[in-house]
């Protein structure tokens, strides 16, 4: 047996022990009750994208695990504060330092295996249901830093503040800190100062996040950084604890550096000071990189210093399509469960429309967000396509974010396409409201492929709130005679008179 | 002087002082228990709740409106509940249960103040400013989870007891943004609902019930943990 093995040894032994005794495993039922109806529940209310399921880890999961990490962590640093036992452990071999590093491993050990255990649940929930893409490994890192950090600065609290409230106080301190940092960050604009980006906690990525440009990793890189110098000088301070027990009993009246530099401690003084210079130097340096984020094109935000351009080139991937009666729908991979009822909302109307000048022969799925905007859908390009993007179909947002109702959906996406084919290419950015008589048209075709006309009642037209009782009469009267028509008659009609309706040089008296 | 007139009622003067010894003896009983419990430092601990409070609404901390607004006093109010909860420890363990028939009693009026306590401290910190839901849903919540905070005093013992009300109420953090309607899931219900005051009344009385006749769990000392 060598010299170093007995020291080893005796670590492990005094880890299993923390292992068996620690009170985190008696908690685990209630951390996986919260697990289930905060994380899991959220997460599943969310489509099977990866980013947008792998944002609940900040958002939520890390909220719960953070209240029982640091009460755990400070009830188990407070043990020997609250059993009297400090100076009676203080003349044993072992350095205090090693002997609350035991503490704090096993406590940590625990927390950061109930962390891993849900987010491998988390995704392989997501996994099971993605059509596309990878488990994104920062958001988990970013985590398991955040539990590490609330884990040290509940042991520290306990060490140095034991006693029976010490523990629940230190769990609401986090839950209040952790949602100050949330509402700041949900707030921050470029002009504003971006420090609030450092809370993992954040606003919900656009929905198509990570599908068609990788997300930076620039944030997530901050935020470790920044939680992980706060972990690593918060340790370091747990090694000057007895140190600076004495300096508190002594009333301050020792120096603190004669203090550190006794003989025996001289090296683990020296180690600890260490530890906490670069963690406050890590945690300001991310501090300091945080001021300088702003956003980037794809809704996401860059930090120059750390920005690789490479994160910025379009994820390649191959559309899926699905062609019907000569009109295809194509939608990104990540969102293929939707190509069914897109291509069963849009071929009827495609179908209904066919022929005439303008009409899209192709539906395609664009990216949410460009060049830092917002993406509406429309039609564009020769021959035309109608573009909508995972969040704007029309004036519908959140469009892939689940099919609350069925029939106002496909509505939505049908009122969409009719509205980008009624207004014709637009100059200004956004869904325009229809004039009287291109609200007409639009119920008329709405209700001629089986959905309940929305314009004179919630659609474009009423948006615009200029809409009085006698014009909803006209515009209802217009499409009643527009639909009395035979269907060859509207197409011909709207053939000949299309462009001028676009133009909104047709009066509804002049709608057959 | 004959035997009779020293036992005559009237010749002895000792009901009053006896009395008095008595409320002496009982107010020194329910100090020393208080103190057990750590009950003044719990004080303490309530006002700086208190106080966490009217920063959290004076340097608004929390959202004005939605759902959002009603997060941060939620944690404060669970907070609080906490702190009552881990009173229940006592020092002595399962000896103090040998020492007298008042200690059910004590413990009662120790929960009972503390909670009207913890009320007051909360609506002292809200004073002048505009706290989301009002007075009401700040008692209701806090009379709830030290309704949980009891129950699970007598499963985790008083220690680890602050450990369902912080539980319970980072679930109802989800509950408030999905809008749940139960009356289980009071803290996240309008002031007038009555169902979700029926559920944070009922959970406190058995809470109080369960815990005056039975008590916290107790061990020779907190070793297991």
């Amino acid at each position: 047996m060598s010299v170093m093995s007995v020291p080893l040894q005796a670590s492990a032994r005094a880890l299993r022990l923390e292992f068996k005794r620690n009170a985190v495993p008696y908690l685990l039922p209630l951390l996986a009750a919260v697990f289930y109806f905060d994380a899991l529940r959220t997460a599943d209310g969310f489509p099977p994208v990866w980013t947008l399921r792998a944002s609940v880890i900040g958002n939520h999961m890390l909220y719960a695990y953070s209240a029982f990490a640091g009460g755990l962590a400070a009830w188990a640093g407070s043990r020997e504060g609250r059993r009297k036992t400090v100076d009676l452990v203080a003349a044993a071999p072992r350095a205090a330092w090693a002997r609350l590093s035991v503490a704090l491993a096993g406590t940590l050990c625990w927390l950061l295996l109930a962390f891993v255990a849900g987010v491998a649940v988390l995704y392989i929930h997501t996994a099971l249901q993605a059509t596309w893409g990878g488990p994104p490994l920062w958001p988990a890192f970013v985590g398991a830093v955040g539990v590490i950090v609330v884990t040290v600065i509940g042991f520290t609290a306990g060490v140095f503040f034991p006693g029976r409230f010490t523990a629940p106080l230190v769990a609401i301190g986090v839950l209040v800190l952790s949602d100050i940092g949330f509402r700041e960050a949900l707030s921050v604009t470029a002009s504003s100062g971006t420090y609030a980006l450092l809370s993992p906690a954040t606003s919900l990525p656009v929905i198509d996040a990570g599908v068609y440009y990788h997300v930076a990793p620039d944030l997530p890189i901050t935020q470790v950084m920044f939680m992980g110098g706060i972990a690593v000088a918060l340790y370091g301070v747990l090694g000057l604890a007895p140190r600076l027990r004495e300096l508190a009993w002594a009333g301050g009246r020792p120096s603190l550096r004669a203090a550190l530099a006794r003989g025996t401690d001289r090296l683990p003084n020296a180690v600890a000071v260490l530890l906490v210079a670069c963690g406050v130097a890590a945690s300001w340096t991310a501090f300091a990189l945080a001021g300088t984020a702003k956003p980037d094109a794809v809704g996401g935000w860059q930090i120059p210093a750390l920005h690789s351009a490479a994160t910025d080139r379009p994820v390649p991937v191959t559309m899926h399509c699905r062609s019907g009666s000569g009109f295809q729908v194509c939608v990104h991979p990540a969102f293929s469960f939707y190509l069914h009822d897109v291509a069963a909302a849009l071929d009827p109307l495609a179908a209904e429309i066919a022929g005439l000048p303008g009409a899209p022969r192709r539906a395609e799925e664009v990216a949410s967000v460009s060049g830092g905007n917002e993406v509406q859908s429309g039609i564009s390009g020769n021959p035309p396509v109608f573009e909508f993007s995972a969040d704007y179909v029309g004036p519908m947002f959140g469009a892939f974010f689940g099919i609350p109702n069925a029939a106002a959906w496909r509505a939505g996406f049908r009122e969409g396409l009719l509205n980008a084919f009624i207004e014709g290419p637009s100059q200004h950015p956004g869904p325009v409201p229809l004039d009287p008589a291109q609200q007409a048209v639009e119920d008329v075709l709405l209700t001629a492929v089986g959905s309940q006309p929305l314009g004179a009642s919630s659609g474009q037209t009423a948006v615009n709130g200029k809409l009085t009782a006698a014009t909803l009469a006209n515009i209802n009267a217009a499409a009643r005679r527009f639909a009395a028509l035979p269907a060859s008659a509207r197409h011909a009609w709207l053939a000949a008179h299309l462009a001028a309706l676009r133009a909104g040089t047709v009066t509804l008296a002049q709608i057959p | 002087m004959t035997v009779a007139e020293v036992l005559k009622p009237s010749a002895v003067p000792a009901a009053p002082a006896g009395t008095a010894r008595r409320i002496r003896a009982g107010i020194w009983l329910t100090w020393l228990h208080l103190r057990t419990r750590r009950v003044p430092a719990a004080i303490l601990a309530l006002a700086v709740c208190g106080a966490v409070l009217r920063a959290a609404l004076t340097w608004h901390w929390t959202f004005a409106t939605g759902p959002y607004a009603q997060q941060v006093p939620l944690i404060i109010e669970a907070g609080a509940a906490a702190v009552i909860a881990v009173t229940a420890h006592s020092p002595f363990g399962e000896a103090e249960r040998a020492t007298g028939r008042w200690l059910p009693y004590l413990r009662l009026f120790a929960a009972i103040a503390l909670t009207g306590l913890a009320i007051l401290a909360l609506q002292l910190g809200a004073v002048g400013e505009s706290l989301n839901e009002g007075i009401p849903v700040l008692a209701r919540n806090v009379i709830g989870f030290t309704g949980l905070g009891l129950v699970c005093s007598l499963v985790t013992g008083g220690l680890l007891a602050w450990t369902l009300p912080i539980g319970y109420m980072t679930f109802c953090q989800y509950a408030l943004l999905e809008a749940w309607t139960a009356p289980w899931t009071w803290p996240v219900r309008p002031p007038d609902d009555r169902g979700a005051w029926i559920g944070a009344c009922a959970v406190f009385a058995a809470g109080l019930v369960l815990f005056t006749v039975i008590g916290p769990r107790t061990r020779l000392s907190d070793d297991s943990c």
